[in-house]
């Protein structure tokens, strides 16, 4: 799996791909972990190229959202393949995420638009 | 479409990095076996869930142990166990979290368990001599 981060105005987006696997998740929880604890405050996850994910990346999924939740921040994740949305519904994140479908949504939720 | 009745059983090092070899392996049965897609790729997620479950707790140290799959097509179903000499665990035993918990109070633990639950059709627990034996069954309609 890949991340990659970019800061578009003051939403620090998180691209991830593949396989967010037992493997991969503690790299993932340490970046995003990381972004918020350096003083990330909108935090966007951009699932796109993701096609897998299981308990143990749903759990960073979790721990981002709580984190976010207390400190005052805001956490939204957007574009899941079906395969994936299918996922977060089934653990019931659907109900206490924002989950939106695509990067321009959620950059407008964040009251940032995307430039032309 | 009719699937092919086969079975394999498959040897894995108690290890996560195996877990991606374990998939493409059941990807490949699945295939060969002519098993729907979406079947194939819910039991390979619960298989994932089950199989880290094993390596990462079952063992006081992992280091050359070994897990077993044993996958099966038959009548309709998609049959798969995972078999391992770990201690004796029933992870069926684990508490379900409570999916209508607001976003503060909703734990970490029991997501992997419940995703099996949720994606297959039947999951069953035995010990068998000294063999943790977790078998799952999903139906292909």
């Amino acid at each position: 799996m890949q991340i990659q981060e970019q800061k578009q105005a003051d939403v620090m987006i998180v691209t991830i791909d593949d396989h967010l696997d037992t493997a991969a998740a503690p790299g993932f929880e340490q970046r995003l972990l990381g972004l918020i604890d350096g003083g990330e405050r909108k935090v966007l996850v951009d699932c796109g190229p993701l096609e897998y994910v299981n308990s143990a990346g749903l759990k960073v999924f979790l721990l981002a959202a709580k984190k976010l939740e207390t400190i005052g921040g805001q956490f939204i994740i957007c574009s899941l393949a079906p395969s994936v949305l299918m996922i977060f519904e089934m653990i019931g994140f659907t109900r206490i995420m924002k989950i939106l479908p695509s990067r321009e949504e959620a950059l407008r939720e964040f009251g940032t638009t995307a430039p032309a | 479409m009719r699937m092919h009745e086969g079975s394999i059983t498959i040897h894995i090092a108690a290890d996560v990095k195996e877990i991606e070899r374990l998939n493409k392996l059941v990807r490949q049965f699945g295939e060969l076996h002519e098993v729907p897609s979406r079947a194939l790729y819910a039991v390979n997620l619960a298989l994932d869930e089950l199989v880290t479950n094993v390596v990462l707790y079952g063992f006081e140290d992992p280091t050359g142990k070994q897990v077993a799959i044993r996958i099966a097509t038959k009548e309709g179903e998609l049959i798969a166990s995972v078999l391992d000499e770990g201690k004796p665990f029933d992870p069926l035993a684990v508490k379900t979290p409570d999916l209508n918990a607001p976003l503060e109070q909703r734990e970490l633990g029991g997501l992997g368990i419940h995703l099996v639950r949720s994606l297959m059709d039947s999951v069953s627990y035995s010990r068998d001599a000294d063999k943790n034996v977790l078998t799952v069954r999903k139906r292909i309609r």
